[in-house]
Formats: C-alpha cells, sequence, structure tokens
C-alpha cells in the first residue's frame, strides 16, 4: 500500500533558533507566519497531549484543531492538524529547526496528508506561504505588505467562514 | 534569500533536465532516485543524480534517506520568494490573472472560422 502523501519545505532564516521558534509557538500575539492565528490551548504551557486550536484574531472561528505532539524548544515543535471546515482526518505537522551558516534552517514536514483531499491541497499551498512569512518575520520584524493586506482582508472577511468553524462548536479539549 | 543563493537557483533552473525532474518531483513526491530516472530516456542514473545535487544544493529539492533510498520533494519555496521579489500585490493580482487566461486559450477548441466556411460554400 502506498505511504499516505508528505510534503516538505526548507527555508533558511537570518535570525536566531529562539525566535523562529517563538514566532511558531506563541500563544500571546497573532502568529503573522501562520495565518495570523492565534494559538489557543486548552491550559497555559505548551506541552505534549494539549489540545491546540488555531483561532481567528477575534476568537470567534477555530479554524484548526490538534494535538500537541512534540515540543523540544527551540529545535522542534509537532503537533496534529485538522481543518475544521473538512471532514478530512488529521495530519501531522512538524517543523525542525537547525543552526546552519547564514541562520537557521527550518524543514516544515507535513505527514499523513489525507491523499486527494481538500487538506492535502491546503497543505501543500500553505507550507510555502508559512515559510516565507516566518522568514519575512524574524529578518524584518513583520510580515510583508501584502501578506498583511491579506490579513486586514481576513479580518473584514471573517464572517464569510462556514458556521461550523465558530469556535463555540469546537470546546478546546472538547470531543467534537 | 542572498545574491549567492539566489544564483544557485538560477543556475539550478537553467537546465532543462533538472526543471523536468523538479515536474517530475511535483506530480510524485517523495519518490526515489530510480523512479525519476524513469522519466529520462537520453540520461542514466549517474547524471540524473548529479542534475538532483545540483538542485539540492540550491534548496530546490530535499532529500531524506529511508533505509537505503533516498527520497526526493520539490521545495517550492526559493520559487515562491523570486517570485515575491519582483512582484507587488497588484501586479501579482494581474499576473495571476492574465496566467489563467492564457492557459484556458491554450487549452480551448481551436474557434472555426464561420464566415471563411460560408463564403466557400456559396
Amino acid at each position: 500500500m502506498a505511504e499516505p502523501p508528505k510534503a516538505v519545505f526548507k527555508i533558511v532564516i537570518n535570525g536566531t533558533m529562539e525566535a523562529v521558534f517563538r514566532e511558531l509557538t506563541k500563544t500571546d500575539s497573532p502568529q503573522g507566519a501562520v495565518f495570523n492565528s492565534m494559538l489557543t490551548l486548552d491550559e497555559p504551557g505548551l506541552i505534549p497531549g494539549r489540545k491546540m486550536q488555531m483561532r481567528t484574531v477575534s476568537g470567534r472561528h477555530a479554524v484548526v484543531i490538534g494535538e500537541v505532539m512534540e515540543v523540544e524548544a527551540p529545535r522542534r515543535f509537532a503537533h496534529t492538524h485538522r481543518f475544521t471546515q473538512f471532514t478530512d482526518p488529521s495530519c501531522k505537522v512538524v517543523y525542525d529547526l537547525k543552526q546552519v551558516p547564514g541562520g537557521v534552517e527550518v524543514t516544515l514536514t507535513v505527514e499523513n496528508m489525507p491523499a486527494g483531499t481538500k487538506t492535502e491541497v491546503e497543505m501543500n499551498k500553505g507550507g510555502m506561504f508559512i515559510l516565507n512569512n516566518l522568514k519575512a518575520i524574524v529578518e524584518t520584524g513583520k510580515p510583508s505588505f501584502g501578506c498583511r493586506l491579506m490579513y486586514v482582508m481576513f479580518h473584514w472577511l471573517e464572517f464569510v467562514l462556514p458556521a461550523s468553524t465558530k469556535s463555540e462548536n469546537w470546546p478546546i479539549g472538547g470531543k467534537k | 534569500m542572498n545574491p549567492d543563493e539566489m544564483d544557485a537557483v538560477f543556475a539550478a533552473l537553467a537546465s532543462e533536465p533538472r526543471r523536468r525532474i523538479l515536474d517530475v518531483l511535483k506530480k510524485e513526491p517523495g519518490c526515489n532516485v530510480n523512479r525519476v530516472t524513469e522519466f529520462f530516456e537520453d540520461i542514466g542514473r549517474v547524471a540524473v543524480m548529479k542534475h538532483i545535487d545540483v538542485l539540492e544544493g540550491a534548496n530546490l529539492v530535499i532529500s531524506e534517506k529511508v533505509g537505503r533510498e533516498r527520497l526526493l520533494w520539490f521545495n517550492p519555496v526559493p520559487v515562491h520568494m523570486i517570485y515575491d521579489r519582483w512582484t507587488t500585490e497588484f501586479s501579482a493580482y494581474w499576473a495571476g490573472k492574465l496566467a489563467r487566461m492564457k492557459y484556458r486559450l491554450e487549452n480551448a477548441p481551436v474557434p472555426i472560422d464561420k464566415k471563411k466556411r460560408g463564403g466557400s460554400r456559396g
């Protein structure tokens, strides 16, 4: 039987491992690199086993749900990932950071992508977007102008998100 | 992306076999070197491996050793960074529209010139 599809993306960022790791794991402000989502945990502290969600800045919608799988600061962060608007099964997202000449090499791996699904399409597009923005944020302090513009549009158009993604439908730590 | 990295990307892309290798990896992510070689009748495995090394050096290919196999993935990030550098948000929008129109027109059936056909009958 064929292995489930896997996607790998890699970039070198001129910054510190701590700065890159913080951008990927912070819970106190929107993650500019990850679609401006608010990383929300069921309890404070990024610890394996904790339920996590990626919510909109307003907190009204939970776009992604998952569970923290591995945290080895500042080298590795892994979590399960499922879009609430699709019925596809979860996949696994892994960030690996490595010090290399010229900065930090960040490898984003998406494992167990459900083949032929919308999740597969979105994850293939998203990986590139995340790493490019991560680089811009760590190196310049902010995402590109186009990306910031897009985030403003996200905020204005939040009402078009499907009702199924409303946070009230996804109690964090809940069974749904 | 620093100038050396960008040079490496352009040098890697300035080769038809290497561009074809990226096409193969885009179509079959995670395939091994043997599988990539199957797509090339004109060059052998060693040459394909050399091309893959160049692509890997430019960060366009990511490889992973699994047992005795070397699995390969296309990394689109450097290409996207080049795209970002020379496109503004607005030109990207219109460039995207034009590109889509080009693909639509190129794939569309060739229109029949009705006037000409009618004229030949009359």
